[in-house]
């Protein structure tokens, strides 16, 4: 019995991908630091170009794992799944750091700030503005891509494709909209800890909307393409899993950094 | 010369408990102090009466507060750019 669960299992053929995402790691964060005292960009653009080959090579080596040599049985499934439950965990975590960081300054704000939050000379964003449009604009993204996982579910393959793509559309929408308010924001990340805990959380969650975004481009390719079948189809949830709590994480941001009275 | 001095170290006082900032960092009782004096100073003399009464917190700042804070503080209000709401 046991030697027959160990055969639904497989190991991966060596790859470089570890190795060049871990280099372009490197190069990315150190040439942030090089692009910021020798104002050149090369070391980073290295890293980032490295990053989207690392990105390419492993995703397209999963699929082609996957989808077509028939390698992701239920239990490497299920393996599949723990991995993406942790990361998922890991980056609420990450965002949970940025929330106590805005919290511990506005809930006792210092001497130089003005002893209030928001801080004085801070003209804060109307929460019900833009912000509220961006809330429902990631809500009604929501929606469609679960119509999307029932379609595909169900074998409607038109539909899926329909939902998919609003999704990817809805997100799009979000971000020219997210960019559109950094540009007319009355403030910067400049301005004191009000400035850079505002717009470092809400960068991180923009940055990662458009990772979600891209995941699901990359969903709509493989549905197009017949990758996905009603009873298997895990790239899809990971994407919808990841998408969702990147939403959770703005709707936590809505009500605590973009209220008037924060605390 | 020693009985003055004793009879004064007898008279002195300094900034009582103030149970609203009941830790160790002392920095928002110095700060509130500061700001209500300001406060106090203003109300009172837009309504034309005798600012006397604001002196208690003035001596309360002047005792808990850094000199360097206060004359920082009074840089500050003095070309408009004090943080603080008075």
């Amino acid at each position: 019995m046991a030697h027959q669960a160990h055969a639904m299992l497989y190991s991966v053929d060596p790859s470089p991908s570890p190795l060049t995402g871990a280099v372009a790691a490197l190069l990315m964060t150190s040439g942030l630091a090089i692009s910021m005292h020798f104002h050149t960009t090369t070391l980073m653009s290295l890293g980032l170009v490295l990053l989207l080959l690392t990105m390419y090579q492993s995703s397209r080596d999963i699929i082609r794992e996957g989808t077509f040599q028939g390698h992701h049985t239920p239990p490497v499934q299920k393996g599949l799944r723990y991995g993406m439950i942790l990361f998922i965990t890991s980056e609420v975590f990450f965002f949970l750091g940025f929330f106590s960081a805005f919290y511990h300054s506005s809930l006792a704000p210092t001497p130089e700030l003005g002893g209030c939050s928001p801080p004085t000379g801070i003209t804060t964003l109307n929460p019900f503005e833009v912000p509220l449009l961006n809330t429902a604009v990631l809500l009604a993204s929501g929606v469609t891509v679960t119509s999307a996982h029932h379609s595909i579910m169900e074998g409607q393959r038109k539909q899926a494709i329909q939902s998919l793509t609003l999704t990817i559309l809805l997100g799009f929408y979000f971000t020219a909209l997210q960019a559109m308010e950094y540009y007319e924001a009355p403030f910067t990340i400049a301005d004191g800890v009000y400035g850079s805990t505002f717009f470092v959380a809400t960068g991180f969650h923009g940055l990662h909307v458009i990772i979600g975004s891209t995941f699901f481009a990359i969903c709509l390719l493989r549905q197009a393409q017949y990758h996905f079948t009603s009873d298997h189809h895990f790239g899809f949830e990971a994407a919808a899993s990841y998408s969702h709590s990147c939403l959770m994480s703005y709707d936590s941001s809505f009500t605590s950094l973009f209220t008037d009275e924060a605390s | 010369m020693a009985e003055t001095m004793d009879e004064k170290i007898k008279n002195y006082r300094t900034a009582p408990f103030d149970a609203r900032f009941p830790n160790t960092n002392q920095t928002r009782n110095c700060f509130q102090n500061y700001l209500d004096f300001h406060r106090c100073n203003k109300a009172l003399s837009t309504k034309g009466q005798d600012v006397s009464p604001c002196q208690w917190y003035q001596r309360v700042y002047k005792s808990l507060c850094p000199m360097g804070w206060v004359a920082k503080w009074d840089d500050q209000i003095e070309n408009g750019s004090f943080p603080g709401k008075i």
